[in-house]
């Protein structure tokens, strides 16, 4: 279990109540007759680490992919610093919004470097003829890509792998790596899913002052867990899902005295999966 | 009116053919996620396999009853064709990346196309087909429309195989299990199925389904080549994709309703890009479009986002 | 793949011996005929005047007399050189290299009874050297990847490997009968074999790297000097030209199926479309354009439109992936060769004068330069389809700089993202869509400019070219010479191309033989003869093993090149 204990906020956040970076409004997905996030509503401000929990099967991670773009929600909006967000995974990116997922996908035959360079791709504009031709810019901002890449890979604390193949990294590692990758991309708010599924105890230490680093680069955090402990650490908010809806919201105290939220813990688990890798997939 | 009835029997022969033939298309993509290309090379094997049955056991007589005897003939040989295949150059293919099995099935379908035309006699060129009493010759007029005896024996085969299928798939165990494999493979391994048997049987019951077709279609035209199979495979798969790729009675829905677009859009379609020289395509139109705004077929598929 | 290993108690001293004794009576039994008929193989009949192949004999008897003296005597600076691997591979390709020979004497003069003693004396040879060969103990070697010679000692070495390259492939090329055709190859092969087993390669790739541009240089020259080797003769010029064509195609596709992993199975069409604009437009009485710009121009408007179908065809890319959009192209392939079959003028408007196609095209004219007659480069003479040849070869060397220049960008990066998992690199935003048409309309732009040029160097443009077939070919030499690298597609492009135009005794099984072997290659090495490292990992995704060894070659190549 987690024995981080919750770190004060950099001045600069210290209220806690920056911008307003994301806010999901009556979130609805349904699919077919299925209804698997029912009305949420979520804000997230700037400097903010938001937790996410809820029972297996409780949409957490449909949830996710109506905020990514990945699901159009059936109704409901979501918006980003303030402007909808584009219908399109790879607009949502450019917007500002990037992921991890729940189960690793990275490039695995791709160096650490490089998988974090894809990231870049998104802020990067070097085109067809720029490439051919190899003009200025395109030494320019391979030089840019590669140093960004590598002070990422620094950050996550991997600046050891930099030439390593990603299948060939230890496991922790590996969601060190999705969580650079997604720093690539220059998110306002970074979402990451389980980030610390399967980690032993020291990992997930090291994984929440990640998180904590993250939160003091002015970024929101949203993470999904079900590690309790690691999640009212790290927190400055918590909403609890239950079949597709918020059961509770509130300060990490709040929500963990809940009575209704260990109930909801026990005796749950037998709803359809909407965790499950087919949903993320995608219907056709 | 004549026209629109002769061409509809038209569509209906060269859809039951189609029909025929993407049954195997589709049961082995439902199973392994495979385009078997090479499918229509088994057509094509199992229409010389008759032939040459013909031509040996049947010592060339033109009597009714050497059809059976030719139509098993090429079934074991599309058959055995069909499971070398499976077996040594599909199997231990099943976790490569995708690209590998449809390019080793490009390569036996290259390979065998020469391989008859290398070793079966005259066959660089169109080899005779055999008249069979009954089953050819002398059209039947009924009104105004011709019928040919071919057209009725390629509809009664499909009727026939159709029923054959249905029974096969709701009632044996064997079909069973291929629609508990097709569904899950992890789950119905661990329920005991012998999924290699299984996938085995998928293709081997698509080789059968397609030596009938080679007949009938030799039966048709009189002559079989060693090329037919390369545009019957094709125009089958699409029947496939139209019916929904791993949907069996959408397979043969979709083989008959391309056969009808074709026939028709060769009848109707007025001026020059009208007529016979462009009716193929008019098919590739067809999977083009479907492909691309309904891969799950016009009557959905069971399996949903295999491509 | 299980290989039986075999195991041979090694008798070090015994085998250089042996090794030594096998080479030297390969080298006496070069001098000596071996066959009485001077017509056979190019007259292997007079003692003490070596033909051709037997002075092929010759080097592997002193190539194996080198080996026996370092397995004796290692140097120091040769310590990452695999003697005894080398020298298996040396042996066996030489046995191989006599047996072949022999064959063909002994086929060709009625029976072994015609072999001459020297035609016996270098098979004991070979086969004593293959003993001795077996007898030698494994060494230990260094690595190769680290060895760094002296700047100007690895550029004569690089150039030296690439003018014996250009030798052995006019040497190949020279044969006029089969076994002629296939000792040659035999022998270019047991060079090959042996330079790879002994770890030369390996080193070759890292030194490669280090001199690019010197490597770039050297092949184009090398490329460009072919002609000379020809001596003015358009026999086996047209068969370059034919090759350069079909390579500039492939070199094409590489960028569709190599780098952005899309297969495309109608590629050939691509090919067509510049082929028929360029007939369409030529100067040729058949032609069906009224309007005759110059090449240039011409060339421009064939890989555009090549590329406006390029777009359309890699449009459904947007809603499809893997099997379904590589059936959409094989289907728009087909459209392809059934259109320009029926336009003549009764099956719809009169374009391409269906069957018959477009003949009588007449030769390029570029600046002043005519195509079509010979010029003269000192003492040298350049033919007709050499001038073409030339002008396909730095078509080849720009397409080929596009695609490296692709491939180590954002771009070529974006690419293997999409490769790796598509879903994951939409949602790190890069363009998958964008990306993949890019892959379709560029590799289509390049086809359809090579495809002007085809117009102009074959006699006429027919749809009969332009068939699946065809296309599979394409798909073929990318597959079989290694997806991703464009070392492996010029290899399978020349094969493909070349072996069967050379080996004619095996043109009725050529088709066959192709089918199963890439049958054979999906199953055995399904990344290529000569394989990109992350299309060998891709194909073999659960190889830890393969992992590792790539990632330290990758490593230490970082740090040779730092």
């Amino acid at each position: 279990m987690s024995t981080a204990t919750r770190r004060p906020r950099d001045t600069e956040f210290a209220s806690g109540k920056g911008e307003v970076l994301l806010q999901a409004s009556d979130v609805l997905m349904q699919f077919g007759g299925l209804t698997a996030v029912k009305d949420v509503n979520m804000t997230v401000h700037e400097g903010e680490i938001v937790g996410l929990i809820g029972p297996n099967g409780a949409g957490k991670t449909t949830f996710f992919n109506c905020l990514t773009g990945l699901y159009k929600p059936t109704s409901g909006e979501v918006r980003l610093a303030g402007e909808q967000i584009p219908p399109k995974p790879r607009k949502v990116v450019k917007a500002g919004m990037a992921r991890t997922f729940q189960n690793i996908r990275l490039f695995g035959n791709m160096t650490a470097l490089e998988n974090v360079m894809v990231g870049t791709y998104c802020r990067t504009t070097s085109g067809v003829l720029t490439t051919v031709l190899r003009g200025p810019k395109f030494h320019r901002e391979e030089k840019e890509t590669r140093a960004k890449a590598q002070e990422l890979l620094d950050f996550v604390g991997l600046g050891h792998t930099t030439e390593l193949l990603a299948r060939n990294l230890p496991y922790g590692d590996q969601r060190r790596l999705e969580v650079a990758r997604a720093l690539a991309t220059d998110p306002k708010v970074v979402l990451l899913d389980e980030p610390t599924a399967g980690m032993n105890p020291q990992e997930t230490q090291q994984a929440s002052d990640l998180i904590f680093r993250i939160r003091d680069t002015g970024r929101a955090v949203v993470v999904i867990e079900h590690d309790m402990r690691f999640i009212f650490n790290l927190c400055d908010r918590v909403l609890c899902l239950v079949r597709g809806e918020v059961l509770v919201e509130g300060s990490p105290e709040q929500v963990q005295s809940d009575p209704r939220v260990i109930e909801a813990y026990i005796g749950t688990g037998d709803d359809d999966d909407f965790d499950d890798d087919d949903v993320q997939e995608g219907p056709a | 009116m004549t026209q629109f009835i002769q061409q509809l029997l038209n569509g209906l022969t060269v859809g039951s053919l189609y029909a025929l033939i993407a049954v195997g298309y589709t049961v082995v993509y439902g199973i392994v996620q495979l385009i078997n290309f090479a499918h229509g090379e088994v057509f094509m094997i199992g229409a010389f396999g008759s032939l040459a049955t013909w031509q040996v056991v049947c010592q060339k007589s033109t009597g009714l009853w050497v059809l059976p005897i030719m139509i098993v003939g090429g079934a074991l040989c599309s058959v055995a064709i069909a499971l070398v295949m499976e077996r040594f150059a599909y199997r231990p293919l099943r976790n490569a990346p995708r690209l590998a099995p449809l390019i080793t099935a490009i390569g036996i379908s290259i390979a065998l196309q020469r391989a008859i035309q290398l070793w079966y006699p005259g066959a660089t060129s169109n080899v005779p087909y055999p008249s069979i009493d009954g089953v050819t010759g002398g059209s039947l007029t009924v009104g105004s429309v011709v019928i040919q005896r071919t057209t009725l024996f390629t509809l009664g085969v499909l009727v026939v195989s159709a029923a054959a299928l249905y029974i096969f798939i709701s009632r044996t165990r064997t079909g069973k299990a291929m629609v508990a494999v097709s569904q899950d493979p992890d789950t119905a391994r661990l329920m005991g199925i012998n999924v290699d048997r299984i996938i085995a049987a998928a293709f081997a019951m698509g080789a059968i389904l397609a030596a009938l077709a080679g007949v009938a279609q030799g039966l048709r035209d009189s002559n079989v080549s060693s090329t037919m199979g390369f545009l019957a495979g094709l125009k089958a798969f699409t029947a496939a994709v139209l019916g929904g790729i791993g949907n069996i009675q959408g397979a043969v829905a979709g083989g008959l309703v391309l056969g009808l677009i074709e026939a028709m859009a060769t009848q109707y379609i007025p001026g020059q890009f009208g007529g016979n020289a462009w009716s193929d395509v008019y098919a590739f139109i067809v999977l083009i479009l479907v492909l691309v705004f309904r891969p799950q077929g016009l009557f959905g598929a069971r399996v949903v986002d295999r491509a | 793949m299980n290989i039986p290993k075999i195991t041979i108690s090694p008798r070090p001293n015994v085998g250089k011996a042996l090794l030594a004794g096998g080479a030297v009576l390969l080298i006496v039994a070069a001098l000596l005929a071996w066959s009485y008929d001077s017509t056979i193989l190019g007259d292997l009949s007079i003692s003490g005047n070596p033909a051709p192949l037997q002075e092929f004999a010759i080097v592997m008897g002193v190539v194996g007399l080198i080996e026996a003296a370092l397995v004796h005597r290692r140097l120091t600076s040769l310590s990452w050189w695999d003697t005894t691997s080398s020298a298996r591979a040396l042996a066996v390709g030489t046995l191989v290299y006599i047996v072949l020979i022999d064959y063909n004497i002994a086929y060709q003069s009625g029976g072994v009874i015609n072999l001459d003693p020297g035609a016996w004396l270098a098979l004991v040879g070979a086969l004593v050297m293959v003993a001795g060969s077996f007898l030698l103990a494994p060494v230990k070697v260094t690595n190769q990847l680290k060895v760094h010679g002296a700047n100007w000692l690895e550029i004569v070495v690089i150039t030296a490997t690439l003018a014996a390259l250009l030798f052995m492939v006019a040497f190949i090329l020279r044969g006029d009968d089969g076994g002629s055709v296939l000792a040659a190859l035999a022998a270019g092969g047991t060079f090959g074999v042996l330079l790879f087993r002994g770890g030369f390669f390996t080193w070759l790739s890292v030194a490669a790297a280090r001199h690019r541009p010197v490597i770039m240089l050297g092949a184009l020259v090398v490329a460009l000097l072919f002609p000379l080797t020809q001596n003015g003769t358009d026999a086996n010029m047209s068969i370059a030209v034919d090759i350069a064509i079909f390579l500039c195609a492939a070199l094409g596709l590489n960028i569709v199926v190599g780098l952005a992993g899309l297969l495309d199975l109608g590629y050939i069409a691509f090919l067509g479309t510049g082929a028929y604009v360029g007939a369409m437009m030529s100067s040729a009485a058949s032609a069906t354009i009224g309007w005759h710009p110059p090449f240039l121009v011409v060339a421009l408007l064939g890989a555009l439109t090549s590329a406006v179908l390029g777009l359309i065809i890699g449009s459904p890319t947007l809603r499809l992936s893997g099997d379904y959009l590589a059936i959409v192209t094989l289907a728009f392939g087909e459209i392809f060769h059934t259109a320009v079959n029926n336009m003549d003028g009764t099956n719809g408007p009169d374009l391409t004068h269906g069957p018959n196609g477009i003949a009588g095209i007449p030769d390029l004219n570029l600046f002043g330069f005519n195509f079509g007659s010979t010029h003269n480069l000192g003492s040298f003479t350049i033919s007709n389809y050499s001038n073409y040849y030339i002008l396909l070869v730095l078509v080849a060397a720009l397409i080929i700089t596009i695609f490296s220049r692709l491939n180590n960008s954002r771009i070529g990066r974006g690419w293997i993202a999409i490769r790796e998992d598509e879903r994951a690199a939409e949602a790190m935003g890069v363009n998958i869509f964008g990306l993949k048409i890019l892959a379709f309309a560029g590799g289509a732009f390049l086809a359809g400019l090579a495809g002007t040029i085809q117009a102009h160097a074959t006699p006429s443009v027919v749809p009969d070219n332009y068939t699946f077939q065809e296309s599979s070919f394409l798909l073929a030499a990318v597959v079989l010479g290694g997806m991703g690298t464009v070392v492996g597609v010029a290899l399978g492009a020349t094969v493909l191309k070349l072996l069967p135009e050379k080996l004619r005794f095996i043109e009725d099984y050529r088709l066959l033989i192709f089918g199963l072997a890439l049958v054979l290659m999906m199953r055995f090495r399904p990344e290529g003869l000569i394989a990109s490292r992350r299309r060998q990992l891709e194909f073999h995704d659960e190889d830890e093993n393969l992992a590792d060894i790539v990632q330290e070659e990758h490593v230490d190549e970082q740090k040779a090149n730092a």
